[in-house]
């Protein structure tokens, strides 16, 4: 079968020093949703210019269905809907007829202008306001004619750089809503950047989370928590009143730490903030061993949760600012 | 790529900017402020003074294809704000993905900017008439006068977006502009002829492109003398086509 895409050692370097890309391989069924995770800065909208056939790589292959985005770039671009992160559409003409433009930029027969227009329109839900100005839209409405401008012409890959941001929690519903009902109906295969862990999570058939040029980690959201196995045991401990802060670490010792850091079944141990969070393989075995070296360290805790990891955790994990915001030489 | 994407994509941008005039014609007005008062002010004082050879033209007739062009090109050279705006904006970036191609974009929208241009100068023309200004009444000559402003706010947009490409910043951008535009006007035809001018202006002069616009324009509207019309529109034809692929060229360097 034929990959919607795929890259082969990728790599994107500025004006002969700053390396965006350092080596990416990736490969994205047909009709599923990507989720390209990654803090800010961390390559991903190089990424994507270079899919969409804007940048060239520095070095290396990168092909839609099988067409190389540099020597086919016309090709690839008459498959493709894109969505800058930035807004997109002109602000000073209706939504309607910004459609109206993009179809014959895009080149959708004439016939077919009117019948494309209105199920773009449809599909992102903009019926009553396709007529009105688009400085008057709000910011989700702009983003999903924005959408909608990419669907003129029906592509097999939709690439978004990070649709969501900047919109209110319903405006976000609204237009990922859309995009999984594009997806299903269409099998359009839909490429979207992100830094919202939860987009990711919820709407994704699978993720790669990016960090300084490289994929750290790649799967579906399942897999990826899976990763990280088991449970986090999760020690908190209220600081009681007028008490001074005893070892730095909010109760939790550096050598605590190291302790717990030791115990079998333990894969990792984390302090932020009052919290001890412990990874471990097996939680029902593993906390009475940890919670005696706590003991035995003095340490003091008031409260046991067990929590299961998250997105979050595992782009923590991966994609770091690592153990920033613990106390002591922490990382 | 092929030509039919390309052409496609230039009507499509000249569509686009008929759209958004038809939306809000205020900047139309309020541009053709200046060139009114370049006309009934400065027109007719200096028609008073009457210290300019005009070859027995009367002054403000003198001066009306000059004031009707500087205004065309006030059009095209701040075209490239719109320019500037859209590279900040994810605009530029999507007609990069579109099937058509970069000069495409380029030749497109100059020419959109050209169309812009034009409407200004007929918001101009029929003032101009009012204020006494006496037009050669062949039907031909305006329309070739108005294809002759075409042409040259078509090249100065051009050159526009390749000023886009190097200045990052609408203020930087506001500033050359202005910079640009007046240095022009004053080293041209439109006020005065140009056998008054300083040798060193008057060597400015023959190699600025208003000066053929000028010429080509008063032959037309006022003179009734079409004699050096070829070498004119060759002239800014040379112009036009440098401009595009300058600002084709330069392109590229906008998105990066």
């Amino acid at each position: 079968m034929t990959l919607a895409i795929e890259t082969i050692g990728l790599t994107k370097t500025y004006n002969g020093r700053i390396r965006a890309l350092e080596g990416i391989d990736l490969r994205v069924t047909p009709a599923e949703v990507f989720a390209f995770l990654g803090p800010n800065g961390s390559g991903k909208t190089t990424l994507m210019r270079i899919l969409t056939t804007q940048f060239r790589p520095t070095s290396g292959e990168a092909r839609a269905f099988g067409l190389d985005v540099v020597r086919r770039g016309a090709d690839v671009r008459r498959m493709i809907g894109y969505v800058p992160q930035e807004t997109s559409v002109w602000l000073d003409i209706s939504g309607r007829e910004n459609l109206l433009i993009y179809s014959k930029i895009y080149g959708v027969p004439k016939e077919q202008r009117k019948s494309s227009i209105e199920e773009a329109i449809q599909t992102m839900g903009l019926e009553e306001d396709a007529g009105r100005m688009v400085k008057a839209y709000s910011g989700g409405m702009t983003r999903r004619l924005e959408i909608a401008a990419a669907l003129l012409v029906k592509p097999r890959i939709l690439f978004l750089d990070e649709p969501t941001i900047g919109l209110d929690p319903s405006a976000r519903k609204a237009v990922w809503e859309s995009l999984t009902a594009l997806q299903r109906e269409r099998g359009t295969t839909v490429f979207f950047n992100t830094h919202y862990m939860d987009e990711a999570d919820h709407y994704s058939d699978e993720i790669a989370i990016i960090n300084r040029g490289r994929i750290v980690k790649s799967g579906t959201a399942t897999e990826l928590k899976r990763s990280l196995r088991g449970e986090i045991l999760q020690f908190s401990r209220s600081r009681r009143e007028g008490e001074e802060e005893v070892h730095g670490q909010n109760g939790f010792s550096e050598s605590a730490l190291k302790k717990v850091r030791e115990v079998d079944l333990v894969q990792d141990a984390v302090v932020s903030g009052p919290l001890l969070d412990v990874f471990v393989d097996d939680g029902e075995r593993a906390l009475p061993l940890v919670m005696e070296v706590l003991r035995s360290e003095g340490a003091t805790f008031d409260r046991i949760s067990t929590a299961r990891p998250t997105l979050d955790d595992v782009f923590l994990k991966y994609a770091g600012p690592l153990r920033s915001g613990m106390g002591g030489d922490g990382g | 790529m092929t030509k039919e994407d390309s052409f496609r994509e230039m009507l499509a941008m000249i569509e686009l900017e008929m759209r958004r005039l038809r939306h809000d014609r205020t900047e139309i007005y309020t541009r053709a402020i200046q060139p009114i008062l370049w006309l009934s002010v400065f027109g007719t004082v200096m028609s008073e003074v009457g210290g300019i050879p005009t070859g027995g033209i009367p002054y403000i007739d003198y001066i009306t294809p000059g004031v009707l062009i500087q205004s065309t090109i006030f059009v095209s050279v701040f075209y490239g704000l719109t320019i500037v705006w859209e590279r900040e904006t994810g605009i530029l970036k999507r007609l990069l993905v579109a099937p058509a191609s970069r000069s495409a974009t380029v030749v497109g929208r100059s020419i959109a900017s050209g169309v812009r241009a034009v409407v200004q100068a007929l918001i101009i023309f029929p003032v101009a008439i009012l204020l006494g200004v006496k037009f050669i009444p062949n039907p031909i000559y305006i329309i070739a006068a108005f294809l002759v402003l075409f042409l040259i706010s078509g090249g100065f947009a051009a050159i526009s977006i390749f000023v886009a490409s190097l200045m990052k910043t609408r203020e930087r951008f506001m500033g050359l502009g202005q910079a640009l535009i007046m240095p022009l006007f004053f080293a041209s035809n439109a006020l005065y002829p140009i056998e008054m001018m300083p040798p060193v202006l008057q060597y400015a002069a023959s190699v600025n492109p208003l000066t053929y616009a000028v010429d080509a324009v008063r032959g037309l509207l006022i003179a009734g003398d079409i004699s050096h019309l070829a070498v004119d529109v060759a002239a800014i034809l040379v112009f036009d086509v440098a401009a595009f692929a300058v600002a084709s060229i330069s392109f590229r360097k906008i998105i990066e």
